[in-house]
């Protein structure tokens, strides 16, 4: 029954997610840029756009120039999060992967760093008047949410240790369409529980920020307007599928 | 509309006090709205005003500060040519507050 | 008037940093909101005379249609993280404390509608994203706040996602045009270069008339018979530059510059008088048909008169335009000599003809002047000038250099892609919110007054005629004087020896009434 159930959540959660990045990505790459407005001084070129976007992305190399502090804690959570994540490949493959083996202790580090950078930066929503004022619940929430994931993952590390064995034979199950019991361990499900929560929010939130990264005018596009010149065609038709809300 | 009162007549102005119908103009009108902008017209003040309203006539438009500092320079001298004095007697910028006096519509763009 | 109480520093105090951010004073500019156009000049234009009944279905339409046609403002809408980087970047949030002028939370006044109709959140959980209905409050608010963004992509720089608030608050602006509630000061004078080819509202005659009477003052200054040529066909370049060049002070004597430096080089130039014109507010109102539409006289312009090449001259956001759009918009332009950039600006010509050697200076002549330089926001941060990113900084303060002998930066974080605004960007400046523009050119004010107290630097250079009307008006309130701000190409034309020029202060003080000491120290 309790295998049943997560096992139906995870495969929806799943769903929901790739079909929500799918969904959105597609959004983006077809809504015309008509006019050229890179935030200068730009690249000029394609690769260099290319060298912009991997700073951003590695270094968050503008947040870097803006602030420190923001900065630190966002960094020191992405990246642990990175780390984190790829830890977790350990329950997903098997044989587990080289280096997956290898970088175990350094995720385990990474998830303390993970927890670490989201109470800064929930420190900073609560305690900078400026981050409070623009923060609604909903900003509290998430990181609210991906800081009892992390808690709830470490307590089973550290205080209430979970059958790894047997979560791994259930994700292998789920992958496989050959499901295997799931432990009824309470902080396992907590944590299960949560993850399913943020994969179903992720997509219909803020969450899903990184794509848009990729795809902001203001950073993806090389300055080149005199050398070449830029052409979109403009739709004409409004957003009649989203516009819904009669109003 | 906001208007201007003067002798019982009325004469509306836009939202910053320009008047809208440029026939209206008289120099009584020049002296209730110079008053308003708190203004006292010596007869500086009418020279420059003088000197709008006839380039205006001929070039529907006021002419440059440039070309109206050359013009006190030319009637009150070289000391008094200079857009600092223009400034002395119009606070709020020769172009606009003289132009608002003058009956003129105000400049506008980058200026 | 508003009565504003900034206090100046005394001499040796200390200067408070220009970044220095203020205490939060919700509602501080709440009564700040810039004119309603009138029915006249909103149809002038293409939109309704005044708010449409059902200006809140139109409105929500037209976010809609707005967001369908651009992907920047459907990936600034939905990325944003709240993670605060931009909060403390907006020169008008820095003068005046009021949160809503924080970047954030200014596109958040759009973007708490947009959540609310057009995602899935806003529509089923509104209270907790923050997402809002359209209200006549919501839109009143949008009225003021979107007026008290300067579109200076200063937050831009700063945005983990490069969300740029201009974008935002441009599609705030058209929506409001839309529905009948335009800003007086944009379109009346948007209305006035379709009417007349010029903000101004100058006419043919007019500006032939100001024009001969700049060549007379040339002439009676240094005895050169300088040329400021009006539609003259077969030049090779057409000069378009802001019409506040053939009126205001400093803009006029940059104008006289330029007219020198084609001179020099016996450079066969026209300017126009159907598009006498290089601003296009058309960008301020986030409107593309009217942008479009001030781009076409350009292109007119240069069909009929034959010309060769383009130079823009000095305006910021109309280089931005001319840099990024005109060829998108107006384009392509075929016809030109495509050997040169289509367009150029006149700092690329003159500091082409400096590195080539082909213009003589006496920089001495500019030893009364110590000087510094404003990077204008749309300059900086949205175009370039030269082969090389960043050339956009390098080539004015190269002129500079080569001109003037007394140069010194502000403080580094306070200029480059860094620069304050002036305050008057952005369709802004205007009488009716000169209490938002003397508060918003504060952190620029203060990092000049850094240089003066730190190099004695008496003079500010710019290439905008918006920073230079801005600043002329606002300096007085942080110590300096009107005329403090000068031209780059004044710098240059005060500088330049043309063949055959009057030298020797004698000379030109026979030479007459009209002479030198106009330039720049005396006034």
């Amino acid at each position: 029954m309790l295998t049943s159930l997560y096992a139906v959540l995870f495969y929806g959660a799943t769903m929901v997610l790739v079909a929500g990045i799918a969904y959105r990505v597609w959004q983006y790459s077809t809504t015309p840029a008509p006019l050229k407005i890179p935030t200068t001084p730009a690249p000029l070129t394609r690769g260099g756009v290319a060298v912009r976007l991997a700073r951003e992305v590695v270094l968050f190399e503008s947040l870097f120039k803006a602030n420190k502090w923001i900065w630190l804690f966002g960094w020191v959570f992405h990246a642990g999060l990175l780390l984190v994540l790829m830890r977790h490949l350990r329950y997903f493959t098997e044989p587990v992967w080289g280096w997956v083996v290898l970088m175990q202790p350094a995720g385990l580090y990474a998830s303390f760093a993970m927890v670490a950078g989201l109470l800064g930066l929930w420190a900073r929503r609560i305690f900078v008047p400026r981050i409070r004022y623009i923060s609604a619940p909903s900003d509290h929430l998430m990181l609210a949410l991906l800081i009892a994931i992390g808690v709830s993952g470490l307590a089973m590390r550290y205080v209430a240790r979970t059958d790894i064995v047997a979560v791994k034979a259930f994700f292998l199950g789920l992958i496989y369409f050959d499901w295997q019991p799931l432990p009824a361990d309470p902080v396992l499900l907590i944590h299960l529980t949560l993850v399913v929560a943020l994969m179903v929010i992720f997509p219909v939130s803020k969450l899903l920020h990184g794509p848009g990264l990729f795809f902001s005018p203001s950073r993806n596009q090389p300055d080149d307007a005199r050398e070449r010149r830029h052409v979109a065609p403009s739709l004409t038709t409004p957003l009649r599928a989203e516009a819904g809300a009669k109003r | 509309m906001a208007a201007y009162q003067m002798n019982g007549t009325t004469v509306e102005h836009d939202e910053e006090g320009y008047i809208l119908e440029l026939n209206a103009w008289s120099e009584e009108l020049a002296k209730v709205i110079a008053e308003d902008e708190k203004i006292e017209m010596t007869d500086e003040h009418w020279e420059v005003v003088n000197f709008l309203r006839d380039y205006y006539e001929e070039y529907q438009i006021a002419p440059a500060v440039r070309v109206l500092i050359k013009q006190i320079k030319k009637s009150m001298g070289k000391e008094k040519g200079n857009n600092k004095y223009l400034y002395a007697l119009f606070p709020y910028g020769p172009a606009k507050q003289a132009c608002k006096i003058a009956g003129l519509p105000k400049p506008t763009g980058c200026v | 008037m508003v009565e504003l109480k900034i206090r100046q520093p005394v001499p040796g105090e200390e200067i408070p940093d220009p970044a220095a951010i203020p205490a939060l004073v919700p509602g501080a500019m709440a009564h700040s909101r810039p004119y309603l156009a009138s029915p006249e000049h909103q149809e002038a234009i293409g939109f309704p005379g005044e708010l449409v009944d059902d200006w809140k279905e139109r409105a929500i339409g037209k976010l809609g249609e707005l967001v369908a046609n651009s992907r920047a403002l459907r990936v600034y809408l939905d990325t944003c993280v709240k993670c605060g980087a931009c909060t403390d970047k907006c020169h008008y949030f820095l003068g005046t404390g009021d949160p809503k002028n924080m970047p954030v939370a200014r596109q958040d006044l759009l973007r708490k509608v947009y959540r609310r109709y057009f995602t899935f959140a806003g529509k089923y959980f509104p209270w907790l994203v923050g997402a809002e209905d359209l209200t006549e409050e919501v839109l009143d608010e949008w009225y003021s706040y979107f007026h008290q963004c300067s579109q200076c992509r200063r937050c831009s720089v700063y945005c983990p996602y490069g969300i740029d608030t201009a974008e935002v608050s441009m599609a705030a602006r058209e929506i409001m045009d839309s529905v009948g509630k335009g800003q007086k000061y944009c379109n009346e004078i948007i209305g006035k270069v379709m009417k007349f080819g010029n903000n101004l509202g100058l006419q043919e005659k007019a500006h032939r008339a100001t024009l001969e009477d700049l060549e007379e003052d040339i002439e009676d200054e240094t005895g050169v018979a300088v040329r400021l040529p009006l539609d003259e066909k077969g030049a090779d370049i057409l000069l378009v530059t802001p019409s506040a060049d053939f009126f205001a002070e400093p803009h006029i004597d940059g104008l006289i510059g330029y007219a020198k430096v084609f001179h020099h080089v016996g450079a066969s130039w026209t300017i126009s008088s159907y598009a006498s014109e290089a601003a296009n507010f058309g960008m301020f109102i986030g409107s593309q048909d009217n942008m479009r539409e001030l781009m076409l006289r350009i292109r007119k312009a240069a069909e009929d008169l034959g010309v060769k090449r383009i130079i823009f001259g000095e305006c910021g956001h109309a280089w931005r335009a001319a840099y990024n759009f005109l060829d998108t918009l107006a384009g392509p332009f075929d016809f030109l000599d495509r050997r040169y950039p289509v367009p150029q600006h006149i700092c690329e010509y003159t500091y082409d003809l400096i590195q080539k050697g082909a213009l003589n200076f006496d920089k001495s002549l500019n030893d009364d002047i110590r000087l510094t330089f404003h990077d204008s926001c749309n300059v900086s941060r949205a175009s370039r000038m030269g082969d090389k990113p960043g050339g956009q900084y390098e080539i004015p303060r190269a002129i500079l250099r080569a001109v003037c002998n007394h140069f010194y930066d502000m403080p580094a974080d306070t200029i480059r892609e860094a620069t304050f605004c002036c305050g008057g960007g952005g369709g802004l400046l205007t009488d009716d919110l000169l209490e938002l523009r003397i508060k918003g050119a504060q952190p620029r004010m203060r990092a000049m007054q850094q240089v003066a107290q730190d190099h004695g630097v008496t003079h500010i250079a710019a290439i905008c005629a918006i920073c230079k009307t801005q600043f002329a008006k606002v300096m007085p309130e942080y110590g300096f004087e009107m005329d403090d701000v000068v031209s780059v190409h004044q710098m240059v034309s005060n500088a330049i020896l043309l063949d055959g020029q009057n030298t020797g202060g004698e000379e030109d003080d026979e030479d007459g009434e009209d002479g030198a000491e106009r330039a720049v120290s005396g006034g």
